[in-house]
């Protein structure tokens, strides 16, 4: 039930998809593709799914070389950004239709489809139509239509891109327990990098059609190999020539040698974190990260002269 | 801010309108026709020539409107769907009917299949098409041609593949999914294009008066007796045939919005 993309080109037109890129997702892992609008990511899962077909390059599921078979046959399910809920059809038969394809006995798919029903929450939902459903809902029932043929990877187009940002957090929170429970080798994409950190056990950090790193939330964060990767999945600030995590820029209110001058410009409240914006002598900007705490303690003001000491780990030339 | 006055300006202009262009003129083709009581009014349906009118006239709809509305989805759905050479040409020829004179329709089948056009030799083998059903149920084909495709092009483009797209991964095939997906997402329009289809078969007089010959009791539709009728001074009868037309019309379209969806009310 693992993935292994190999050397998967794609071009619409002019434009490169997708250059060359090899991925391999481990069965049971829960990997996220993560990258801005345009990275190539969307394509991949497509390209995994079957919906799109790769100029160059193969697709292994399950040890099984998929790369010519049609998305019917790759025992994949697919949950669209918008749902592709069949709109002619109440929640029920939404989440049996692939059942009723494979002509399984009607007893058999009442009974799973109750399940799943009460596995995403919607038992009281099964004879509405997706119209009377909130967006929420509507990706669940998706999600449970998907669940419902047992696919052997399940894969997820920006699952929540379309949701507001409370019922988002709820399904990322969702989705993760989900996993735990099903266990199906689960690849999903995101532009959101906080989805990707809190949901994922490996990412896979896109950009122009190329994969920049695969490891871990931890490891990505930690260690990445590029600015590209460093900058996307967190805080950056550049101070002289390297850039770095804003929460490693030290505040000192004394001058020290390894400390350079700068001016606060601004302070941002945001609750717990706390942004200081700074400019130093000859013009340059950057940013410290601090708790309120620490905020607190040095009674930092508006227009104050302090020192910032940068805290050599953690640091991408 | 539109002014409560206004409004019912509004209100008086669109019913003035659809009263005088509309109502008002099929009222008095009500009112002539029971003038004199139902008894002349049947007496001119019940003649041979008429019956046998109306029978053409449901016989080419019945022809005409199951083969357009099978090409009518085809159609519409090579158009959105597929990529492929000529894609614009075949979009700007389902419309061509909309934009040809009835009259100019008929002309070119008499040319096309009269003593000296390219299929004038299959009436040598006793194929009569000219002058016969053939050619009006072809000619009715030809005029009614676009409405399904008109009504199921922007609704399959606004749907999207998305729901298709998950029916291949649930496991449906193309056929599968064209007739568990895509032809009930789309019913509506389809729905809708046929009225439209059928209310121009019913209704169609100038190509088929042009290719009919206009043999009475043989190749003379409801239509074209209607016109007869009136140049033989039987306003009566003309009357009696047009509310018979007008009433099948509705009488379809209120079957079919008797069938409307439900939940896409919702």
């Amino acid at each position: 039930m693992s993935i292994i993309a190999t050397g998967i080109s794609k071009r619409f037109g002019d434009f490169v998809a997708l250059d060359n890129v090899s991925l391999e997702v481990p069965t049971g892992s829960l990997t996220a593709l993560l990258g801005p609008s345009g990275s190539g990511k969307s394509t991949l899962l497509r390209v995994i799914a079957g919906l799109e077909a790769p100029d160059t390059g193969e697709i292994v599921i399950s040890g099984e070389d998929a790369t010519a078979l049609p998305p019917q046959q790759r025992g994949v399910g697919f949950v669209f950004q918008h749902y592709a809920a069949f709109k002619h059809m109440t929640v029920r038969d939404n989440v049996a239709f692939g059942l009723k394809i494979r002509k399984r006995p009607k007893a058999e798919i009442t009974d799973r489809v109750d399940r799943l029903l009460g596995l995403v929450q919607l038992q009281q939902f099964g004879h509405r139509y997706p119209a009377q459903l909130s967006g929420g809902q509507r990706q669940r029932m998706a999600l449970a239509r998907a669940l419902a043929v047992e696919p052997e990877v399940l894969l997820l187009d920006e699952p929540f891109g379309a949701l507001d940002a409370r019922v988002r957090a709820e399904l990322r929170e969702w989705l993760r327990r989900l996993h735990e429970e099903v266990h199906v080798t689960t690849v999903f994409v995101t532009h959101d990098q906080d989805e990707a950190m809190e949901v994922a056990d490996q990412i896979a950090v896109m950009n122009n059609g190329g994969i920049e790193q695969v490891g871990g939330p931890r490891e990505l964060y930690e260690e990445p190999a590029s600015e590209f990767v460093m900058s996307f999945v967190g805080p950056t600030t550049r101070v002289g020539e390297t850039w770095m995590r804003p929460h490693d820029l030290e505040i000192l209110l004394a001058p020290s040698p390894d400390a350079p001058e700068a001016m606060i410009e601004r302070i941002v409240h945001l609750g717990f974190e706390v942004r200081v914006e700074l400019v130093q002598a000859d013009g340059e900007t950057l940013w410290a990260q601090l708790t309120s705490d620490q905020c607190w303690e040095l009674e930092l003001a508006v227009g104050q002269i302090v020192y910032v000491r940068p805290s050599a780990e953690r640091v991408f030339a | 801010m539109t002014s409560p006055l206004r409004r019912i300006g509004l209100r008086v202009i669109a019913l003035g309108y659809l009263i005088v262009i509309l109502v008002a003129p099929l009222a008095l083709v009500f009112y002539r026709t029971f003038e004199d009581g139902i008894g002349p009014a049947w007496d001119a349906l019940s003649t041979p020539e008429t019956v046998n009118a109306f029978k053409l006239t449901l016989i080419i709809t019945a022809i005409a409107v199951p083969l357009n509305t099978i090409f009518g989805i085809a159609c519409g759905l090579a158009i959105v769907r597929r990529r492929f050479r000529g894609k614009g040409v075949v979009n700007a020829l389902v419309d061509l009917p909309l934009a040809l004179s009835p009259v100019v329709v008929g002309l070119s089948l008499f040319l096309l299949y009269g003593l000296d056009g390219w299929f004038g030799w299959l009436g040598d083998h006793g194929i009569q098409i000219l002058f016969s059903l053939p050619a009006m149920v072809i000619a009715t084909i030809f005029v009614s041609l676009p409405f399904v495709a008109r009504e199921v092009v922007p609704t399959l483009r606004e749907i999207g593949d998305e729901q298709e797209q998950a029916a291949r991964t649930l496991g449906a095939n193309s056929r599968q999914t064209f007739w568990r997906i895509t032809l009930p997402a789309i019913r509506w329009a389809v729905i809708y294009g046929v009225v439209l289809t059928t209310a121009r078969c019913l209704g169609e007089y100038g190509a088929v008066a042009v290719v009919s010959g206009r043999l009475q009791g043989e190749t003379e539709t409801a239509t074209l007796r209607v016109e007869e009728r009136y140049e033989s001074f039987d306003l009566a009868g003309a009357y009696a045939i047009s509310i018979v037309l007008a009433l099948i019309a509705v009488l379809v379209l209120v079957a079919m919005t008797a069938i409307k969806p439900k939940e896409e009310a919702a």
